[in-house]
């Protein structure tokens, strides 16, 4: 067993959207400004294209050139996560190996789309993944969105012995079960194994032991999700409890609305990204006037960045 | 005032006979226990206690016990969550007669009811009784039906001894969406949790649980809730860990497994009722090695 210790700690990890144009083209100019927002307001790492990115709704060639893109206007100010998420394990895989000549510093993989594999099938699917490349490999566990395919405490364990650059785990289960068993176990057989939060409800993993944060809403609020993430850092939990109370407020209004709110909640805070690529569709005007009240009801909103 | 439900409270297994009937002194000698070991409150019968497999005329016998064992040392507060509705409310007049200090109450079984239902229901058990109730939300148990934070609110806004919630989801999301909105209308709100997760729950405003190894390691769950509080998160987490993976042991065949664990601390409760089964030896010999290998055989309470 190699005693692989991984010197990459994301932190705190921005997840930009993909701004489309009118005819669903993407927008570069747009998108340098936005990957140049997220540096500014403090991102320590960049994970690119997340779901909150519409990774999904990207063939394979332009997501390997919007990645290509944005690391080269990235140029080193801060590390770049490369997200290869796929169906089908080789095409995953192929991805990956892009990823890691294309400069990425690790990459982050979900379970399969669609098959709902069982547990063996998803760990042939990560070992593929990660075995192609050098660089670390974390894997992404949301069950919600993976319709109940799970990582499980005992995956990890397995993945350790396979993969020298399994760095470590995204949980969006949020599964305080899971996510402890995980902490128990993983970071001794490995040191340096890292679990990072899938989303800004970071008091109860940071507790656990969580090192990093995953957050599609610095978006919105970069200023509230680096507060959470710093208290939570410095672990001043009860003083974190305000400050996650109110981005829980703002993730409930806006889970439900899915990329196509976030996009709607950012034309609010003057950064338009223009609207997600089918299926998803634009919320219509009675929803963002709705989505608008909400954000005005929030208390701490107005201490946020407008425009760019 | 901070709500007299907190800390780690005790829900007692329920002691068989070998021929599965109540076992009405070695009952007593289990709330003597609690009581001795640091309990802050004591409520039966949780389903570790087999509640479901009872009838309610048991029920009520051994909650007449219990409050008359513990006898104002603590609060004892009685689950009369039950199949029936009807059973619950009967259960809930019941408690406040023999002089409980509360209730707990989860959303209806079986029938997956809507918001409206949920709500009509805790609207009429609240005003049936003067008692504090707490209610009990479990949506991994129940299918998904589950309080939400705004049906919370209405319950909270309209009910003065609705005090509290075992809030048993274990999941972060779920868990904040009650404890703001709850605890922005009363601060004495008690945000109760499940299976000793306090190092989650704690620093959300959660004032205690519910325990699942109570009767195996008192001691390691006052640690527990000690280091939470005193917000010393090094060690609260170590000592999560351990609490954690009995949790794990104990949750195959819960509470046959429990019941198999208290055998080797020297404190026998006998069989389980069907359909649950009882530990076999083998699982007992398993369960004594893995309490070895986590020193609860040298720090915890031998015997009665």
């Amino acid at each position: 067993m190699s005693a692989f210790s991984p010197a990459f700690l994301p932190g705190l990890v921005h997840t930009p959207v993909t701004p489309f144009t009118r005819d669903r083209g993407i927008d570069l100019d747009l998108y340098e400004r936005l990957i140049d927002f997220h540096i500014g307001n403090g991102a320590d790492t960049l994970a690119l294209a997340m779901h909150a990115g519409e990774s999904v709704s990207l063939p394979d060639d332009e997501r390997r050139r919007l990645l290509e893109f944005a690391i080269k206007h990235v140029n080193g100010r801060k590390p770049v996560m490369a997200h290869v998420s796929e169906t089908g394990t080789g095409i995953a895989a192929a991805l990956a190996r892009h990823a890691e000549d294309a400069g990425a510093t690790a990459i982050v993989a979900t379970t399969p789309y669609y098959w709902t594999p069982p547990a063996a099938m998803v760990l042939e699917h990560f070992a593929a993944i990660g075995a192609a490349v050098t660089i670390p490999f974390f894997v992404y566990n949301a069950p919600e969105e993976m319709q109940g395919t799970k990582v499980t405490a005992e995956l990890c364990r397995k993945l350790i012995e396979r993969l020298p650059n399994f760095a470590g785990v995204v949980d969006l289960s949020l599964d305080w079960q899971f996510m402890i068993e995980l902490m128990t176990d993983a970071p001794r057989l490995r040191p340096g194994f890292q679990l990072l939060s899938g989303t800004e409800l970071l008091v109860s993993p940071a507790a656990i032991g969580a090192s990093g944060l995953f957050a599609p809403l610095a978006a919105i609020a970069p200023k509230l999700v680096r507060k959470l993430y710093d208290l939570c850092r410095d672990q001043k939990l009860f003083e974190a409890r305000k400050t996650q109370e109110t981005i829980a407020g703002l993730r409930q209004a806006l889970k439900p609305l899915g990329v196509a709110g976030l996009k709607a909640a950012m034309r609010a805070m003057s950064r338009d990204c223009g609207e997600p690529r089918p299926p998803l569709v634009p919320l219509d005007a009675a929803a963002c006037q709705k989505l608008v009240a909400t954000l005005d009801a929030i208390h701490a909103l107005p201490e946020e960045p407008r425009g760019w | 005032m901070p709500s007299k439900f907190r800390g780690v409270m005790q829900s007692p297994v329920t002691p068989l006979k070998d021929d599965f009937s109540l076992d009405l002194p070695t009952f007593e000698k289990l709330l003597d226990f609690h009581v001795r070991t640091g309990a802050t409150a004591i409520s039966w019968p949780h389903h570790k206690s087999e509640s479901l497999n009872l009838t309610i005329a048991e029920r009520k016998r051994f909650a007449e016990a219990a409050v008359r064992v513990v006898n104002g040392r603590i609060p004892v507060t009685i689950h009369v969550s039950a199949l029936a509705v009807e059973d619950t409310m009967a259960l809930a007049r019941h408690a406040q007669e023999i002089g409980a200090d509360g209730i707990l109450a989860i959303t209806p079984y079986f029938w997956t009811p809507s918001l409206e239902a949920i709500e009509a229901y805790f609207m009429r058990l609240c005003r049936s009784i003067a008692l504090p109730v707490l209610s009990y939300n479990s949506p991994s148990y129940l299918a998904g039906v589950e309080i939400t934070g705004e049906l919370m609110a209405r319950l909270i806004e309209r009910l003065p001894n609705f005090v509290g919630v075992k809030e048993a989801s274990f999941n972060s999301e779920k868990f904040l969406e009650i404890s703001r909105a709850a605890l922005a209308m009363r601060d004495d709100f008690a945000m109760l949790t499940g299976v000793e997760y306090l190092l989650p729950s704690v620093p959300l405003g959660g004032v205690g649980s519910y325990s699942a190894a109570g009767s195996i390691c008192p001691n390691l769950c006052a640690q527990l809730f000690d280091a939470c509080t005193a917000g010393d998160w090094p060690r609260a987490r170590e000592l999560q860990a351990k609490v954690s993976w009995l949790w794990l042991l104990f949750r195959d065949q819960y509470p046959s497994s429990l019941k198999g664990g208290m055998v080797m601390m020297g404190r026998p409760v006998g069989p389980t009722r069907a359909p649950l089964p009882t530990a076999t030896r083998e699982r007992q010999a398993y369960i004594e090695s893995e309490l070895a290998r986590l020193g609860i055989l040298d720090t915890e309470p031998h015997g009665w």
